[in-house]
This record gives structure tokens, sequence and C-alpha cells, in this order.
């Protein structure tokens, strides 16, 4: 907390217009160095907040602070920003090193040094020589490291990316995607990035904030939003899973109708109704009357061969799971077959709780 | 089939160009009027065009005015578009409207209120009033052309200026208007042409101080008809192509680089 570097309080943007707010009562704070992804579908109010920090909305309420100062009333060319647009927004009258340059011009930077510094830049982005070439001669991928070399040599205070791989194709996009983050890692630049891919955030970020309707549903590092999402909405969002609705009996231990007992983690009040999140792949197959917790015996309605993995159907009484169970060249699970699955209660979260009948919320 | 097409062509721009033709023959004529085929060749005519003082004048006073005009209806031109593009007011519609009006106005009755426009505030045969004058027909052209550019201008590049760093004078110096040039160069070469042709509107302006050479061809064909005006006709053309060349060349050659 106390080298945090980026804090935003309490911020809210309602376009004129506008029925609902578009980001609303939004709050989290980023370590220096560290780069957070804002996750979330579209329309969720992902881009509006990242505009808002460049400067390029103005919020309705609320508060951005950098470094301790609040920003929120300075000027977007004031703020030393380097931004990362989605479709790159290059200066296609300018020369790939001019439009490196153009920060540090801005900025009454002198001649010799900033051509010294845009020399670095393009090392640093592997773009080392097409300092001359026009912006239309370079292909999408070069395009792409020449923005983030135009955002990076200004050496800003926050680097901003707007679904920076959302232009390339997929091959590209997996190549980008680590050579970002190698770029983020060597120059220690704080960083926020937009995306609406979990694949992007979970492998790029160090701490993911998942956005809905203009809400932080949650903020974390990848494996808690994934491993112990907090809300519906995070759970659903974020990769497969199935859910089993019960009513807790004691401490870590849920009845789910046609199930029986589950053992889950997290905390809810003795009799409330709780959600509970199992991921597909975290279910495995178990011989059938083993002992044991967590045991889910059904027939398999449905499978689905992958290659590495085999996604299975299972109807257990009263539930259908689903299940990614890892293949092997031996004897796999058929249509029809009667299996047992089974989940390790640290892998059961839950997502939700509310007291049965009314009154009491359990926290 | 592709012989016949070919014949159609040139027989279409054959048509055309016919009057153009004929009067660059006729200006070779060395008959005191008008007529075809002409009797002898000489260039006698372009001697006398580039001896008679009036003509000579008037050009001068049409290439400044038409200077003057181009230059400020492009930074006008500029203006409107970035207001019209840019941004969402009441009155948009408006305004939008009142731009394109000289379009659909006869020539004439433009001329005849201007006329009556500017009698009373003195400014009938002055530079100010021609100008004024030529600036009403020819913003339209250039709000048209610049708009165009504009609205091609990709908007989060406006916005990477900013973030990296520029006020929004400088961005709009720096990006928005480099990036309109062949807009602003189109309006103001149509607008000068517009503006050295005009004839109609400046019979109605302009008297003997300030007449440009379109009203004073006009003037010199009331009284004689001899080859001079024939040869001034293909000095006139001339320019023009002369014109239309280089802006080719402007614009052309840099979206080759």
């Amino acid at each position: 907390m106390t080298d945090s570097h980026v804090i935003v309080e309490h911020l809210v943007k309602t376009y004129p217009g506008a029925s609902a707010p578009s980001v609303d009562d939004v709050g989290f704070s980023l370590p220096r160095g560290e780069m957070l992804a804002l996750l979330g579908p579209s329309g969720c109010g992902k881009t509006t907040m990242l505009r808002m920090i460049a400067g390029l909305v103005a919020p309705s309420s609320g508060s951005i602070r950098l470094n301790g100062r609040e920003i929120s009333q300075i000027p977007v060319h004031k703020r030393n920003m380097g931004m990362v647009f989605q479709a790159y927004a290059l200066f296609p009258h300018l020369s790939v090193a001019e439009n490196i340059a153009f920060g540090l011009e801005m900025r009454g930077v002198a001649k010799a040094e900033r051509v010294e510094k845009v020399k670095r830049a393009l090392d640093l982005v592997k773009l080392t020589g097409l300092g001359d070439r026009r912006i239309t001669q370079l292909s999408g991928g070069q395009q792409q490291r020449c923005a983030i070399a135009r955002s990076l040599v200004i050496e800003p205070e926050l680097l901003l990316l707007d679904e920076p791989l959302s232009n390339l194709d997929a091959k590209l996009r997996d190549e980008m995607r680590d050579e970002i983050r190698e770029i983020q890692n060597r120059t220690g630049v704080t960083a926020i990035f937009v995306t609406h891919d979990q694949d992007e955030a979970l492998s790029m970020a160090d701490r993911l904030a998942v956005m809905s309707a203009g809400k932080l549903e949650q903020i974390g590092s990848p494996r808690e939003i994934f491993d112990r999402p907090q809300t519906d909405f995070v759970a659903s969002f974020i990769g497969a899973g199935n859910f089993l609705t019960g009513q807790t009996t004691g401490r870590g231990e849920a009845q789910v109708e046609g199930v029986g007992a589950v053992r889950f983690v997290g905390e809810a009040a003795h009799g409330s109704r709780v959600r509970l999140l199992v991921r597909p792949h975290r279910l495995a197959l178990v011989e059938a009357g083993s002992g044991g917790v967590n045991r889910f015996a059904g027939r398999v309605e449905n499978v689905v061969y992958r290659g590495q993995l085999m996604s299975i159907t299972v109807a257990a009484q009263g539930v259908r799971l689903q299940a990614d169970i890892p293949t092997h060249a031996g004897a796999l699970p058929e249509r029809g077959q009667q299996v047992t699955l089974s989940v390790a209660p640290e892998d059961v979260t839950l997502v939700g709780a509310e007291a049965s009948p009314p009154m009491d919320p359990a926290i | 089939m592709r012989t016949l097409r070919n014949l159609g062509l040139t027989l279409l721009y054959l048509f055309l160009l016919a009057p153009i033709i004929v009067v660059f023959i006729v200006s070779f004529d060395t008959r005191q009027y008008l007529a075809f085929p002409p009797a002898s060749f000489s260039f006698g005519s372009y001697a006398k065009v580039f001896a008679n003082e009036a003509f000579l004048s008037a050009f001068g006073r049409s290439v400044v005015i038409g200077l003057v005009v181009g230059l400020v209806a492009v930074s006008i031109g500029m203006l409107l578009s970035m207001a019209l593009v840019r941004y969402r007011f009441r009155g948009r519609e408006g305004l939008n409207f009142l731009v394109l009006a000289p379009f659909l106005v006869p020539s004439i009755v433009l001329a005849v209120g201007l006329m009556l426009v500017l009698s009373p505030v003195g400014l009938l045969d002055t530079y100010a009033g021609i100008t004024l004058a030529h600036l009403g027909i020819t913003i339209p052209y250039t709000v048209r052309t610049i708009t165009m550019s504009l609205m091609a201008v990709d908007r989060r590049v406006e916005e990477a200026a900013r973030v990296h760093g520029a006020s929004a004078f400088t961005a709009f110096r720096r990006v928005t208007l480099p990036l309109v040039r062949p807009g602003l160069i189109a309006g103001g070469v149509i607008a000068f042409l517009i503006s050295f042709d005009e004839a109609v509107i400046s019979l109605f302006i302009v008297s003997v101080r300030t007449s440009t050479l379109p009203t004073e061809i006009y003037r010199y064909l009331e009284y004689s008809t001899d080859p001079q005006i024939a040869a001034l006709s293909v000095v006139l053309i001339l320019i023009s192509i002369a014109v239309v060349v280089l802006v080719e060349r402007l614009i052309g050659l840099r979206r080759a680089i």
C-alpha cells in the first residue's frame, strides 16, 4: 500500500444523455512496476476507465492519484502518459523515427538526444534500422512495435494499452503478448491494459480487474481471479465452470440436491444458500465405490475428444457435470458408461451465499 | 467492338473539345473579325494581347483577388469544417445549409442580391466588395473538400498526439493540418480558379477601378470581335491547365512518396 503508484477512488463517468453510468464507483490501487489488466465484456466500461486515466475523458466524479498526486484535473498532454491505441493511431504523415520522436519533441528534448533515444527505443522493440520507413511500409506487428516505442521513449509515468493485441492475427498475437510482457519487465514501467480476452489477461497481467456493467467485480492476481472468483459474474466470465447450488450444513460443507454433501472452501453462515464453482479440469475420474469426499457418480452422456483433453458430460443424480480429463492411450470413458468423478475440497469455490429464508444476510 | 468504342470516345472528345480547338485555330488569324477557317496565320493577336494595358492590369487584379480569395476561403473553410465535422451543436444543420446554399442559388440571383447589399455600404467596385462576393461562392467548395479530408482523419491519431504531450493547438498544427493538406490544396485551387474565372457576379459588382479579367473580356467583346479575344482565351486555358497540372504534381507527388 505504501508504494501504490496508481490509486483510483470512487471513479464515476456518466456520459451526457446516458441513463446509466459507464463507470460506476470504481476504485483500485496498483503497485509500481506492475501490470494491470482491465478485463470485461464490451461495453463494461473498461475503455472509459483507461481513457479517464489517460485524460482523454473527464471523470464525472472521483479521484485518480499518481505518485500520491491528484491528476484528474491535469490536462491530458501534461500527464506524461504513454498510450498504445487499438489500431495503433500512428501519425501516417511521419516516418517511424519521427513518430517515435514526437513525444520527445513535445517535451523540448534537444535534437541529438532525441536521435539517441529514438535509436534505443527502436532497438528495444526490435525495429533497429527501420527508422526511415513510412508507417504504411510496416507490417501490422511492426506498427504495433512502433506504437509501443512511441509511448515508451518518453519514459512515461504509466503505460496504457487499449486492446493492444486485437488487431493482430493469432500467431503474431502470442508473440507480441510475450514481447510486451518482456518489454514491460525490462523497463519496469507500471502498465494498465484493456482487453476482453481472458487468456490475454491471465497470461500477461500481474493483477487483474474484472469489470461488468461499469462496476468493478473483483481485482486480484490471475490465480485469485481464476481459482477464487468472488462473484457469479467473475466465475462464469472467466473459464468454464460447473455451478452447484446447496445449503450449508456445517463449516465448509453444503448439502447439494441429488448429490449429497459437498466440501468446499469459503466462509458462509450456517444454513445459507450457497453457489459453488467447480472447474471442469479439476474433476478427476476415480474408482467407483472408493471412499472419500466429493464423489459424483453418474452416466457419461457425451464425450468430446480434444487431443490432450477429453471433455465429458456426466449426468450425476440431478446435476450435469462437465469434466475435462487428461487423455492417455489406455481405455477412456465412453458414452453410456457409469463413472465416478471427484474433486478436492480446495477446488470447490464458494462464489455466492445468501441467508435462506429471509433476514440476516451472510457475509 | 473495341475499335468502335475507341471511335465513339474519340468523337465524344472531339465534340467536347471542338470549341477550344476552334478558338485555338482562330487565335492565329489576322483578320479583324472572328471567322472560321482562318485566312492566314500569325502570332500577331498574341502580341496585341500582351501589349493591351487593360488586359494586363485586369489580369494582375484577377490574380491578386484570386490568391486572396483562395487563401481566405481555405482558412474559413478549415474553421467551418472543424465545426461541422467535429462538433454537435445547436444550429449545426442550419450552418450546414447556409454553407451549401450558394450552390443552389443561381449566380444571377446572387449577383443582384450582392449588388443590393454591397451598394449601400459603399463596397461596389472595391477590392473588399469583389473579394467578399467571391468568398461567398467559393467557401462552399473549400468546405466540401476540407470536410472530406477531415472526415478521413482518425481521431485516435489526434488523441495519440495529445496523450504524448501535444496541446490542442499543437496537435492540430502538427497532426490534423498536415493530414488534411490534400483537401486544403484542392479547395484553395478550386477557389482560385472559380474567382479567376467568375464573370456574372463580378459584372454586377465591379466597374473600372477593380475590373477583373473576365469582366474586361466581356466589355471588350461588346465593341469588337477580333482574334485578340481568341488569343487571350488560349492563354487563359493554358494557365488553367498549368495550375491543375501543378496541383496534381503537388498532391500526387506527396502520395507517391
